[in-house]
């Protein structure tokens, strides 16, 4: 293998590790101060690319402009899609089953998933260009052509990098830097780190957990968005079922990272993606194990990773940030 | 005899220390209280000692020999504990709660709990005699099969004595357990300490009402932000202006028996 | 419905007398009901089920009588008849009212489908308009009852060879009803069964019958468990249909596989998402040394035990290996691990092919042509006739899987009440109390997970033979048919967590509703979804509540008629 190809599979890596830890933002702010593990945040993020996806479809003033123009609208459509999702998911199915036995929310979170999924397969409403026609179908049952960026990939250096995948850095950044703010320089933003300490005492102190909760609900859902929006352009198709691996994924990011921690889980997410593309990349130039690498072992080694970390390091490379509920 | 022999126990949190070189040693039969103001490092204490944290620095040894690092072998050793906010397994009834404190006593494993030999049947009849028994001894062996959060409060206080008997320790840690008790609960609450000590268990109990304290202890130590102010016979403790100092605040002004203000608490 | 829970009749009328006009009126309504199914409903055959013929009742006409029936026994009781009060302890009158509503909705939904499908009232025939005025009469008649709820002391215990009969007489009930429905032919008859079931199971309910049969289980635990193994073993003598017992088998491997799973989340509070895989381990393992000649170890079979320790002995190890780095951390961490493990079994075995890995498992062609189990020169595939009653080849397994079953009831109901259990429950409590009691937490809960392993392993093997192929695609985390591991632990949580018919029952319904109820065809997931979150928040203890279980979750109501109910409904 060359340096360049190291590189190449390395900046791949790190495009799709940023995709994953947009989206483990969100498992990781609600894990921090709810203690549950919303199943539905994969879905969040499918529905995401779908709404941004569905903007497209139907406002045909968008097919005239540079999709550098229509994005905007896109990303605001899917983050308004996943958002509107996220909070009612919280208000409706989660909330009133707070102080609930444990397994109470966590079955409502896979039901929750089943339905968003289901709800997308069966009745989304979709128009596709066929034959120079665009024709309106109902329910994503096979794979959703997403529209491409236009222009020529950047070479740097040898390694080849999309726009798509620029696109995706440039969302992590601006995400990682709000966030940042948001929860160092922000009211909310301390009273978010208050209540993920100890949700009790917050109360006492006057915070509105609630409030929080739901804003919790609410980033981790624009990340979400942000997160469809990229992956929709990234592999230029977005199916119904997308976010159950693509969620799995981003909680072992988010547990890699440290739970509770929003910096631990980008940083576990761009760790998750590395160790994926350079196992499924690197293997296949070693003999003895070259049938191993190869993209369809890279969830396998995922999932390696994830069990490695329990093992070695279970509070995350950053250390949990959680209130111990033990 | 020593039954514990804690020796600078230390426990830190990041830059907070919260038990600061605490030694306490307690002899075969005897009662001692543990008090302190709210914050005092009291609880902190008991999870050092119980396993569950493990101290920064210090060490502590039961019956001359070094207590295991695990909460369930510190009580395979010998040593059981209650809880300041009561934590009971509150689905099961109050006689499987106990035979849960039996855990430790009983060896039955999977296979002899499918083939239930005549061994497996003897050792769970006799478990659940000693259950009962010690329902009977704790005052509540009439409500055997009721679940235990249909207790009321003294109830589960007193469960969770008996709960802790049942591992057969030899030493008892209880964490405040005449909290949100009545006079008489308080008086019954004496009595089972008393008794308890009677069976051959020696005794240490955090507690804030202070004539419950003086009422039983053989022994007083006084905790501080963390550290060991005072230690002595309950007179002693009591008269002692530091003591008075540490839970008014201020120089003590109004002289010996100014302590029992802590009283109520 | 009778659960609204009025103190007074429902529909007015003058009061002196009320009561015994309404009660002369339900009984009459419910007898011309009854002789109403003797007649045709309509005059064509074309109505599924042919309701054309007078003189005995067919199709859906069946569900009405029986339910009418079980009315005129009930209004026995409300008349104080010797022997039939022991069926209403609480009152007869809500029983009355909820069966009333059982027999006017099964009656009303068939009489209504015919005029619908075939278009028109017209279709009715005199028989039709008897019913239907006869199921109304009847439910107006029932709500017109004066309450007569009443607390029931706990019925004494009878004579032993009277509880065992009633036993038996109970179980054997319920397989006479679980054959029914798992046999009704078409779509109608299935609703009707199923709207007549629920209502009449609800006004049960209410009448105070469940709690005296529960305590009357818990008295003759011997007995029931004889009983229901005898019940078991009957249905393959009842049932000989190719269809229906092949159905049954997979209903049985599907029960088996969610009590194994609710050692691990009923008993012991583990969530675990990927448990399918561990039926999965063991059915690969059981293809492999089954001789297939698409195995990769072709030659001689195993002998079916070996084949059996085999299958348990890699579940447990893969779920030892899953479950040791996972059980030490956050309780909430399992869910995610076994999810991803889930997943990643079947990818890994989908890519063992020898293309893009080693060659073990054919990837996603599977393994196929199993041959049928041979044990002690019986071969499962052939039929077998044992005193003129015939076993064909999904009997043969049936009658295995109801062994395999009795020995996993017979191994959850011991260790569930042991020390390991007892253990294993007061973790599910609170984790911190239980290590403070000296249970050594994580060794426990790596126990459960092993046990429960195991016990998937075993039914995998077995499977592995009744399905003759394994693919990568049976063991999912979710897909349109069972088993997948959402529908397993959807079986454990809707049929009641820590209970050992609960799961079972779960199963059933999960496996044979989609069965039966095609027009679902795709919004069965979506209405799956549905169900999940609407029982999170409705009836959170499943439809067989433990009792424990039950206490937790509807602490309020419950506390109120906390003395009442005391039998212990664990069974």
């Amino acid at each position: 293998m060359t340096l360049t190809e190291l590189l190449q599979l390395t900046t791949g890596g790190v495009v799709l590790g940023a995709m994953y830890g947009l989206i483990a933002v969100g498992y990781t702010m609600v894990y921090g101060i709810v203690q549950l593990i919303n199943f539905a945040h994969g879905e969040i993020f499918m529905l995401g690319a779908f709404g941004a996806l569905f903007v497209y479809a139907w406002v045909p003033a968008l097919h005239e402009i540079s999709l550098w123009l229509a994005l905007p609208i896109m990303l605001a459509a899917g983050t308004v899609i996943s958002v509107v999702a996220a909070v009612a998911a919280e208000r409706f199915a989660y909330r009133p089953l707070r102080g609930a036995p444990r397994l109470a929310p966590l079955i409502t979170a896979i039901g929750l998933a089943i339905v968003l999924q289901q709800l997308i397969f069966l009745y989304a409403p979709l128009r596709e260009l066929r034959d120079d026609r665009w024709e309106t179908t109902v329910g994503a049952k096979q794979p959703q052509l997403f529209p491409q960026l236009p222009g020529e990939a950047l070479q740097l250096g040898g390694v080849t990098v999309q726009w798509a995948d620029v696109l995706t850095l440039g969302f992590a950044v601006v995400a990682m830097l709000g966030l940042a703010y948001f929860v160092r320089r922000t009211r909310t933003g301390r009273a978010m780190q208050a209540a993920a300490q100890d949700p009790d005492i917050a109360r006492l102190m006057g915070i509105d957990v609630d409030k929080i909760i739901v804003i919790a609900f609410a980033i981790g859902g624009a990340l979400a968005a942000a997160a469809g929006l990229a992956h929709g352009l990234r592999y230029g198709q977005i199916t119904f079922d997308m976010g159950f691996i693509a969620g799995l994924k981003a909680f072992t990011a988010a547990v890699l990272g440290g739970i509770g921690n929003v910096y631990g889980a980008m940083l576990g997410g761009i760790v998750l993606g590395v160790v994926e593309s350079l196992a499924a990349g690197g293997l296949s130039y070693v003999d003895a194990v070259q049938q191993f690498g190869g993209g369809a072992w890279k969830d396998v080694w995922a999932f390696v990773v994830l069990i490695l970390v329990l093992l070695i390091r279970p509070r995350g490379l950053l250390g949990e940030r959680t209130g111990d509920r033990a | 005899m020593t039954v514990l022999d804690a020796r600078g126990v230390t426990m830190r949190f990041g830059g907070l220390t919260a038990v600061k070189g605490v030694d306490l040693s307690v002899a075969e039969g005897e009662i001692v209280g543990l008090i302190g103001p709210n914050g005092a490092g009291k609880t902190t204490f008991f999870n050092c000692l119980t396993g569950l944290y493990t101290p920064t620095a210090g060490e502590v040894r039961y019956r001359g020999s070094r207590l295991p690092a695990r909460p369930h072998e510190v009580t395979r050793a010998g040593v059981a504990r209650t809880f300041q906010n009561i934590r009971l397994f509150p689905n099961m009834t109050v006689l499987e709660n106990v035979l849960v404190g039996r855990h430790v006593r009983m060896r039955e494993g999977l296979f002899s709990a499918i083939g239930r030999s005549p061994r497996y049947r003897r050792a769970e009849r006799e478990a659940r005699e000693a259950a009962r028994e010690l329902l009977d001894f704790a005052g509540i062996g009439g409500q055997a099969s009721s679940l235990a959060r249909n207790l009321s409060y003294g109830d589960q206080r007193r469960l969770e004595i008996a709960r802790a008997m049942a591992s057969g320790p030899g030493l008892l840690l209880l964490d405040e357990p005449t909290a949100g008790m009545n006079a008489r609960e308080t008086r019954q609450a004496r009595d089972l300490v008393l008794a308890i000590r009677g069976r051959g268990v020696a005794v240490v109990v955090i507690e804030h009402d202070m004539r419950f304290i003086f009422g039983v202890c053989d022994r007083v130590a006084v905790l501080t932000q963390g550290e060991k102010l005072v230690e002595g016979a309950p007179a002693e403790v009591r008269a002692d202006e530091r003591v008075i100092a540490a839970y008014l605040g201020t120089p003590a002004g109004d002289g010996p028996g100014g302590a029992a203000r802590g009283e109520g608490d | 419905m009778s659960g609204a829970g009025a103190r007074r009749a429902i529909v007015p009328a003058p009061a002196a007398g009320r009561g015994t006009v309404a009660r002369a009126l339900v009984t009459a309504g419910a007898a011309v009901s009854a002789g109403s199914t003797f007649l045709p409903w309509t005059w064509t055959a074309s109505f599924p089920g042919d309701l054309t013929v007078a003189g005995y009742p067919g199709g859906n006409q069946v569900i009405t009588l029986v339910v009418a029936l079980v009315m005129l026994a009930y209004c026995g009781a409300a008349y104080g008849l010797p022997g039939l009060r022991a069926l209403a302890p609480r009152g007869a009158t809500p029983a009355l009212r909820a069966l009333a509503l059982a027999l006017a909705v099964s009656t009303g939904y068939v009489l209504a489908a015919i005029a619908i499908t075939l278009g028109g009232l017209v279709n009715w025939v005199p028989g039709s308009w008897v019913a239907a005025v006869a199921v109304l009469l009847t439910l107006l008649a029932a709500l017109a009852l004066p309450d007569d709820r009443r607390d029931a002391p706990p019925p004494a215990p009878g004579p032993r060879w009277r509880e065992t009969l009633v036993v038996f007489a109970v179980l054997l009930g319920g397989l006479v009803l679980a054959d029914y429905g798992l046999a009704t032919e078409h779509t109608e008859q299935f609703i009707g069964y199923v709207l007549a079931l629920g209502f009449a199971v609800r006004g049960l309910g209410v009448s105070g019958l469940p709690a005296v049969i529960s305590a009357l289980i818990a008295r003759n635990r011997v007995a029931t468990s004889v009983a229901a193994l005898c019940a078991g073993l009957a249905f393959a003598v009842i049932q000989t249909s190719g269809a229906y017992t092949s159905l049954a088998a997979n209903v049985l491997i599907f029960g088996a596989v969610a009590l194994g799973l609710n050692i691990v989340v009923g008993l012991s509070g583990l969530l675990d998402l990927g448990y399918v895989a561990f039926l999965g381990v063991g059915a690969y393992a059981g293809a492999l040394v089954s001789g297939s000649t698409f195995s990769r170890f072709t030659g001689t079979p195993l002998p079916f035990w070996a084949a059996v320790l085999i299958g348990i002995a890699v579940a447990v190890l893969a779920g030892v290996v899953i479950g040791a780095p996972t059980l030490r951390v956050r309780g909430d961490y399992l869910a995610i691990v076994t999810l991803g493990f889930g997943e990643i079994f079947r990818i890994v075995v989908n890519n063992l092919d020898g293309v893009s890995g080693p060659q073990l498992t054919n990837g996603p062609n599977g393994i196929p042509n199993i041959p049928d189990l041979v044990i002690f020169g019986y071969d499962f595939g052939e039929e077998h006739t044992v005193l003129g009653v015939t076993f064909g080849r999904f009997t043969n397994y049936y009658l295995l899987l109801v062994l395999v079953i009795a020995v996993m009831v017979f191994v959850f109901a011991r260790v569930g009440d042991s020390r390991i259990g007892r253990a294993w429950v007061a973790i599910r409590e609170d984790e911190v109390a239980a290590q403070a009691m000296g249970v050594n937490t994580f060794r426990l809960k790596l126990l459960a997970f092993a046990l429960g392993a195991a016990m998937a392993g075993l039914a995998g093997t077995v499977q592995a033979h009744v399905t003759t192929t394994v693919t990568p695609d049976q063991y999912q985390f979710l897909s349109t048919a069972p088993p997948n591991s959402a529908f397993l632990l959807a079986a454990v949580v809707l049929g009641g967590m820590g209970t050992i018919t609960g799961p079972l029952l779960g199963g059933a319904l999960l496996f044979v509703i989609p069965e039966k109820l095609e027009f679902f065809e795709d919004k069965q997931l979506l209405l799956f979804g549905l169900t999940l979150i609407l029982m999170m928040r409705l009836r959170p203890e499943g439809i067989v509540p433990n009792r424990r279980r039950q206490l937790e979750f509807h602490e309020e109501e419950i506390a109120g008629r906390e003395g009442r109910a005391v039998a212990g409904v664990g069974a």
